[in-house]
């Protein structure tokens, strides 16, 4: 027996698709417009955050009629559950990508500075958490999911490495201090972009492993 | 989780024939003491058949046959010995359809323990206040005692059905879809019910509304095609059941 109910979750998950590939093109953009200083760019990604909190605002109203008229369990339960924080979550990752974009500007000079740092390097893992979370949501891959959670240990290890490195060289006059501020900033912000990834994964983990194994076996371990 | 919840109603490979059909099969589940168990499962599934063999209810129909054990605190039920009217009184029914005597509220209430031999009209009284306190009708009916019970809402009715059956003190309630005939205030009140006596009643539900079971049931146990599929706490039963047949009925996906 097929129900309308079935069809409505089929929806939740194309909208859910939808706005994390927006989320992934709007990340794209932010990085381009700030490694090849393209303040364009960086114009069109605040502009496009427009759109993602329309994504962001629709897909929360559906979850909400979801939760109202059909009393979810089971699956359909942590399905919903899972896409509420998800959609919170591509709609932070949105804001980061503007938060990043905002600092093309004042960095548009200092391009070979920004790639003497491990910043590309930390940029590009997170970029692929990112992409591996929605992919391992697309095809209800929890081990996928798993590879993500692990990569977050990495990001975090660069940021401190980043952060470290830029305050040592500012103090020892080797660096402008105005442009090195901004990429502790940004530093920042794709460590948080990462969190946001992990969390994407731990949501696929409890939406597709219902007794929850590995998400459980990996908070032991953190 | 409840780890050590002692057992009130253990069945053990319980089977039943209708004549050559078998509707139950090796049924064995230990029904936690003082607390609400539901049996869910599409119709047809022997979830009904089940709970009468709790009271020996089958007993009453033709052609029927039981194997296996159904032990009350340790104590076969079927063996040869057992009292079924004393067993009756242990463990009390409601029915889907109230079914009041055509006497007073009052004579409803007193009819059980009058049977047990109870005489002091004093002693009557107030097991007829105590038990319609208990049923939460009491506030309904109490300057109206005389009046015949089948004046009543249906809603009353099966509230007072359940007060009937609570005069003579039993241990545990059998409830077979006993809010499927009400609307959802009357549903509301008895569910509420339930969930005030299992403090002192151990008590089993048949429903088929899925929502019911979640909402007022400790335990759920799912049965399909006289099999019992999967028995647990209800909050996991309903958030991360062990067996896909499971998840695809309380999900409505078949069923």
């Amino acid at each position: 027996m097929e129900r309308h109910f079935e069809h409505e979750l089929e929806n939740l998950k194309e909208n859910l698709i939808a706005m994390g590939n927006l989320v992934e093109n709007q990340l794209d953009a932010s990085y381009r417009s700030l490694f090849e200083g393209k303040v364009d760019l960086a114009n069109a990604v605040i502009e496009g955050d427009l759109r993602v909190n329309e994504y962001d605002t629709n897909i929360d109203s559906q979850c909400q009629r979801l939760f109202a008229l059909n009393q979810p369990v089971a699956i359909d339960l942590r399905l919903l559950m899972s896409a509420l924080n998800m959609n919170r979550d591509l709609e932070r990752i949105g804001d980061i990508a503007v938060n990043i974009a905002e600092r093309v500007r004042p960095l548009v000079n200092y391009s070979a500075f920004l790639r003497s740092t491990r910043l590309p390097e930390m940029a590009q893992i997170a970029q692929i958490m990112v992409k591996d979370s929605l992919e391992a949501f697309i095809t209800s891959n929890p081990s996928l999911a798993t590879r993500v959670l692990e990569s977050d240990d990495v990001v975090d290890g660069l940021d401190r490495n980043i952060f470290y490195r830029l305050v040592r060289e500012m103090e020892d006059q080797h660096v402008p201090i105005e442009p090195a501020a901004h990429i502790l900033i940004l530093s920042r912000h794709i460590e948080r972009l990462a969190d946001h990834a992990t969390n994407i994964a731990e949501d696929v983990i409890f939406l597709v492993d219902a007794k929850m194994v590995k998400h459980n076996a990996f908070e032991g371990d953190r | 989780m409840e780890m050590d919840r002692s057992t009130k109603i253990s069945t053990r490979n319980l089977n039943l024939y209708y004549g050559e059909k078998q509707a139950l099969r090796s049924i064995t589940i230990d029904i936690p003491v003082s607390r609400v168990t539901a049996l869910i499962g599409p119709s047809g599934c022997g979830k009904s058949t089940y709970l009468r063999s709790l009271n020996r209810m089958n007993d009453l129909i033709d052609n029927v046959k039981i194997d296996g054990n159904v032990l009350i605190d340790d104590v076969d039920i079927y063996a040869e010995n057992v009292d079924v009217v004393e067993l009756r009184k242990r463990v009390g029914m409601i029915f889907q359809k109230s079914n009041p005597f055509p006497k007073s509220i009052y004579e409803n209430v007193a009819y059980g323990p009058k049977i047990n031999g109870i005489r002091d009209k004093k002693k009557l009284d107030e097991i007829v206040e105590t038990s319609l306190k208990r049923s939460a009708i009491w506030d309904e009916v109490k300057d109206d005692l005389n009046k015949s019970a089948l004046a009543l809402s249906g809603g009353q009715q099966q509230r007072l059905c359940i007060a009937r059956a609570l005069a003579v003190n039993p241990e545990v309630l059998l409830m077979d879809e006993p809010a499927s005939a009400l609307d959802p205030i009357a549903t509301a009140k008895i569910e509420e019910l339930i969930y005030e006596l299992k403090e002192n009643y151990t008590i089993v539900i048949v429903t088929h509304n899925m929502q019911q079971a979640a909402r007022v049931s400790d335990y759920t146990g799912f049965f399909y095609i006289g099999e019992l599929v999967e028995f647990g706490e209800t909050r996991k039963m309903f958030t991360t059941p062990e067996k896909k047949q499971t998840e695809e009925y309380i999900t409505g996906r078949f069923g």
